[in-house]
């Protein structure tokens, strides 16, 4: 034989040749024989379930609490019922299998007919002509898949009595690229559907409910732009394994706390494997990694304050108000409430809404007065008007003011009763009347004239924009909700190049071109209540693991963070305290609406700030309350801010008394620290 | 008087080219089989359809083997440097841009639109002749070790610049070739014994350094080379984690890990799956729902695709198949008239041997995968091609054998 004819040779080198590829072809064949008939089997099984699909598992997302552990967003257990396609691999052949029949039969009888026609049997090329093509078989198996499918939809929507839309198209779009995940029937069914759906539907195949965890907020717009809002994203973040065949809905916060403490909210999404077999149908599957559960974001608010302020607002302005409220701890800079109107559902950003509410919520989005998507309270500059006539006095107490001393304030020749200043040529009307004012009657007067006088003569726009500096006004406070504008202050450069008289005049009643965001005004009468320290305001208090359990410790988050501290003596601190407290107090204060009682003394300052067009015309007003209480031992600082008000006095202090008394309510019910304080 | 042996000696060794035949036979079945099954390929027109190509390839394969038989080898074998020159200037010229067409991350073609020309294949059958004629001259010269040296120059001139491209395989595949030819050369032992032993040791150490060596000090490679042949030493990645990797990222790495392995693994399933006899022609499932990838099935995997749906009896037939032409090429070797017809033909058997090796052997693991083509059942114009000129060769030695 030829093999051994070489091997025999007696060329030795030939012969080696020979032997080593008798060897080599050996090698292969023992190594064939081994894979192809004694393991043989194993592989066959492996040909049944080989193949791996990945999917993300998204964590469950942290709760964000109020600072005594009151739920502001959660999340909820959504119900869905579901095609389970991997048991309906069978009813999808046999469906098949008879839609084929029937098309042969059908095809057999073109045949016929047309060889009837013609009077003879057709030839080869002929009959090709009936022959099936791939698409038309594909189609075959699309229709019996989606009949069986329909089917059952049908059957879902008679036992739980409702009807149920069913698309085809879709349907078997999610065969084609999602095979191994069930296909969803009827989402986010309510208690009694899932009730009747166990009960009434026993002898079901291919047809559960599936759970899904979505995001809730249980007390509706509360906080709503504090808490943000989240987006549809199941990408993977930073650091985490990035191929997934499926990924399973996640979101992913856009802007406030749910934006600024994503990654904590947000835990670390598992993965899971299934293996499928090789038409692509679930086998088994094996979770690899486990998601870890975000943590949970503790607030400084305090849900009964910031509930006070918002629906305050809503009884004093409706719902469509344009407003904004901040409570400040003025001891340590804890921000506990900070509402602002009117605000978006924030559900609408994650599907949890009919469409009618969508479209409602869309049409108040697209409103360009209304503008629900800022964030008031910090996204928006505003005049600060005469609240900002606190900073004016104290830069002129320091200056060397005697508060005791009058200065005059002139009739205004067209407004009889109403005084006014001259600056230059330009004359500034004043609200208050005509006459003689010192330093208390000044300021719960809001006499214009007065602060234009000390500001400008006794002041001076350096020592003014110095004092604004040291409160940080103009500038950011990098809060994490990415709703933020830093307002504007002149720079000490700015004041020397191209001022004038007149723009110092403005700043000292607060309008051109200084302007603030509530918080910024919320740090400020902090300040001025605590002594002058200025604290970066502080809005979450710490994080915590879900599980209470777990051993994980909770961060806290720095407070009484210092900032700054204005340097201003406790002498000119009084006397403006005291001013303030007469806003209120006296028979002639402008802020007498906010008033609790003589437990809880308030200090206070309104505003009423002009908003002007490119003409320089009045078109609308931003009135103010600021304040801060209790008089004799400061604790909490209120700042309310309403666009188009009528005035501060009318529009902001009632909405300031609400939150006091509730913050009065509170601290009775508490022990009354406050009350122990002022007595 | 004794007669005069009259009868035309122009005969060919049939039973080498009923082989072949057979060969043939089945690469076209096969090519069919592997292309079939997706509906964009069934729906191109039949002069567009990889196993009509294929046919087209063997024909004009048959063609150049028969024309390369009209002349006397030792013609051939004289211009066999220039042949060789000319594909170390192909080599050279398919490593720069625009020239040499960029495919799944290598440099192999030359695009002449009508033909992907893969210049590695060429340079094989060029390294044979030229080989052959360098080493045919007398076995004293050969003692000489600048003789030696110049003729391992020869083989690695083509080895490096192939292994540029790169093509681990292709390279590959020289070596055994040219160390064969050497050996039955009559190039004296201790030459061979330290050549082996050289290339033992560089081997080793290329090996230990892909496995054990920290980073820093390895080898530059191509990493989806080094993933194959990581997979092929069955090296865990995890050994290649950062020293304080996370579980997560260990199973990270396991995960990629079976997916690098991926093609590996299909094809194994495919030829364990076909069992004994097979699932039969054109109902291998492995290939028709696209687990051996596509892109492989019909050249570099063509033999998962013809063990799976014929079997272990299948399997045996191609291996038959080819051993016919290896021995036969032997015989041809043994009959030559003189050690240049002896040293070609040695020449062809070893690289035929080595590419039907490394390509079966990477479908049962026990070689690394490298992309080399099985001779005559892969689909590829270059490699059918070259593979028919080289037993054009052999036929051209058996023509013009001893006593003609």
């Amino acid at each position: 034989m030829l093999v051994f004819d070489e091997l025999k040779k007696n060329e030795p080198h030939l012969r080696l040749v020979a032997v080593g590829l008798a060897v080599g072809l050996g090698i292969l064949l023992l190594g064939l024989w081994w894979v192809q008939v004694v393991s043989s089997r194993e592989y066959q099984a492996h040909l049944e379930t080989q193949q791996f699909r990945t999917i993300r598992l998204p964590a469950v997302r942290g709760k964000i609490l109020d600072r005594e552990g009151r739920v502001l967003a959660e999340n909820q257990p959504r119900y869905n019922v579901s095609l389970y396609l991997n048991d309906l691999h069978a009813p999808f052949d046999k469906a098949y299998g008879e839609l084929l029949k029937s098309a042969r039969a059908a095809q057999k009888q073109n045949i016929a007919n047309a060889e009837k026609k013609l009077g003879r049997s057709l030839t080869k090329t002929e009959r090709k002509q009936f022959a099936f093509k791939p698409e038309q078989l594909q189609t075959l198996r699309e229709s019996a898949r989606a009949v069986v499918a329909g089917n059952l939809v049908a059957q879902v929507g008679q036992k739980m009595s409702q009807p149920v839309t069913f698309d085809p198209v879709l349907f078997n779009r999610h065969y084609a690229t999602r095979l191994a995940l069930p296909f969803p029937v009827l989402k986010n069914l309510t208690p009694e559907q899932i009730a009747r759906f166990e009960e009434n539907y026993t002898n079901r195949l291919g047809v559960e409910v599936e759970l899904q965890s979505v995001r809730s907020y249980p007390l509706g717009d509360t906080a709503a732009h504090l808490l943000g809002y989240l987006q549809h994203d199941d990408s993977s973040s930073e650091g985490e394994e990035s191929f997934f065949n499926y990924r399973l809905p996640d979101f992913h916060g856009v802007v406030g706390v749910e934006y600024g403490f994503d990654d904590e909210l947000r835990g670390r999404a598992g993965a899971e494997s299934l293996q499928v077999n090789s038409q692509g149908y679930r086998q088994s599957e094996n979770i690899w990694s486990q998601p870890e559960p975000g943590q949970n974001v503790v607030l400084t608010i305090d849900l009964d304050l910031q509930r006070a302020a918002e629906e305050s607002i809503v009884k004093h302005h409706g719902a469509d108000a344009r407003a904004a409220v901040v409570v400040m701890d003025v001891r340590n800079g804890d921000v506990l409430a900070m509402a602002s109107t009117p605000t978006i559902n924030p559900l609408f950003f994650t599907g949890g809404l009919t469409p009618t509410e969508m479209q409602q919520e869309a049409a108040r989005r697209a409103d360009k007065k209304l503008r629900p998507e800022i964030n008031r309270a910090t996204q928006e500059n505003y005049a600060p008007g005469s609240i900002f006539k606190v900073i004016i006095g104290l830069a002129a107490l320091e200056a060397g003011l005697n508060p005791e001393k009058f200065y005059t304030v002139e009739p205004d020749p067209t407004r009889p009763g109403k005084g006014c200043v001259y600056i230059g040529r330009r004359k500034i009307d004043d609200t208050a009347p005509p006459g003689e004012y010192n330093f208390k009657r000044a300021l719960e007067r809001s006499s214009n004239s007065y602060f234009i006088q000390v500001g400008s003569q006794v002041a001076g726009a350096d020592r003014i924009v110095a004092l604004a500096e040291k409160f940080h006004l103009g500038e950011n406070f990098d809060l994490p909700t990415r709703q933020e504008t830093s307002g504007n202050l002149p720079s000490s450069e700015r004041i020397h190049s191209g001022w004038s008289a007149g723009d110092t005049a403005n700043i000292c009643i607060g309008q051109g071109e200084v302007e603030v965001t509530p918080l910024q005004m919320a740090v400020v009468y902090s300040t001025i209540a605590n002594g002058g320290t200025v604290f970066w305001p502080r809005l979450v208090s710490r994080i915590e693991p879900q599980d209470p359990t777990s051993r994980d410790a909770a961060t806290n988050l720095p407070s009484m963070l210092v900032r700054d501290r204005i340097g201003v003596s406790g002498r000119s601190l009084r006397i403006l305290h005291n001013a303030m407290l007469a806003e209120t107090e006296d028979v002639e204060g402008t802020g007498k609406a906010a008033v609790v009682g003589p437990e809880l003394r308030i200090c206070g300052k309104t505003g009423t700030a002009q908003v002007t067009d490119e003409h320089n015309h009045v078109v609308d007003l931003t009135t103010w309350f600021a304040s801060f209480a209790p008089y004799e031992k400061p604790h909490y600082a209120v700042v309310v801010m309403v666009e188009s008000g009528t005035s501060g006095g009318g529009s902001c202090a009632p909405i300031a008394h609400d939150i006091y008394q509730t913050i009065l309510d509170k601290e009775k019910a508490g022990g009354g620290k406050i009350l122990a304080a002022a007595n | 008087m004794f007669p005069q042996n009259t009868t035309p000696r122009e005969s060919f060794d049939r039973l080498q080219i009923a082989a072949l035949v057979g060969l043939m036979f089945i690469g076209t079945a096969f090519v069919f089989s592997a292309t079939m099954v997706s509906d964009e390929a069934a729906a191109l027109p039949w002069y567009d359809q990889s196993w009509v190509r294929q046919i087209i390839w063997y024909a004009l394969g048959f063609g150049v083997a028969a024309a390369l038989c009209v002349v006397d080898y030792h013609t051939l074998a004289r211009w066999s440097f220039v042949a060789y020159w000319a594909m170390i200037i192909c080599l050279v010229a398919v490593l720069i841009p625009h020239i040499g067409s960029m495919r799944y991350g290598a440099r192999r073609w030359i695009d002449l639109k009508f033909f992907q020309f893969q210049p590695s294949e060429f340079a094989k059958v060029a390294f044979v002749l030229a080989g052959a004629n360098f080493l045919s001259r007398p076995p004293d010269e050969l003692r000489q070790s600048h003789v030696f040296w110049q003729g391992i120059g020869l083989m690695m001139l083509p080895f490096v610049l192939i292994l540029k491209e790169p093509d681990l395989g292709s390279a590959l595949v020289l070596l055994p070739t040219g160390l064969v030819m050497m050996l039955v050369a009559g190039t004296p032992r201790r030459y061979l014994v330290k050549l082996i032993v050289g290339v033992g040791l560089l081997a080793s150490v290329f090996v230990a350094d892909l496995l054990f060596a920290p980073d820093g000090w390895r080898i530059p490679m191509e990493q989806y080379q080094r993933n194959r042949l990581l997979i092929y030493f069955g090296r865990d990645y995890t050994h290649f984690a950062p020293p304080h990797a996370t579980p997560a990222e260990l199973q990270r790495l396991r995960q990629r890990q079976l997916d690098d392995a991926y093609n590996v693994r299909q094809a194994l399933i495919s030829v364990g799956s076909g069992g004994l006899i097979g699932k039969g022609w054109r109902q291998g499932t492995q290939n028709a729902l696209g687990y051996l990838p596509r892109a492989v099935a019909h050249n570099d995997f063509i033999f998962s695709v013809i063990a799976e749906e014929e079997g272990f009896v299948g399997s045996v037939i191609v291996i038959a198949l080819y051993g016919v032409v290896l021995f036969t090429g032997l015989r041809i070797a043994g009959s030559a008239r003189d050690r240049l017809g002896k040293l070609v033909a040695v020449g062809v058997v070893t690289l035929i041997f080595s590419h039907v090796f490394i390509n079966i052997g990477m479908n049962i693991r026990i070689m690394p995968v490298t992309g080399v083509p099985l001779p005559l059942l892969s689909y590829g114009g270059s490699s059918v091609l070259c593979s028919l000129i080289a037993v054009g060769l052999m036929q051209n030695i058996h023509i013009h054998r001893r006593g003609y």
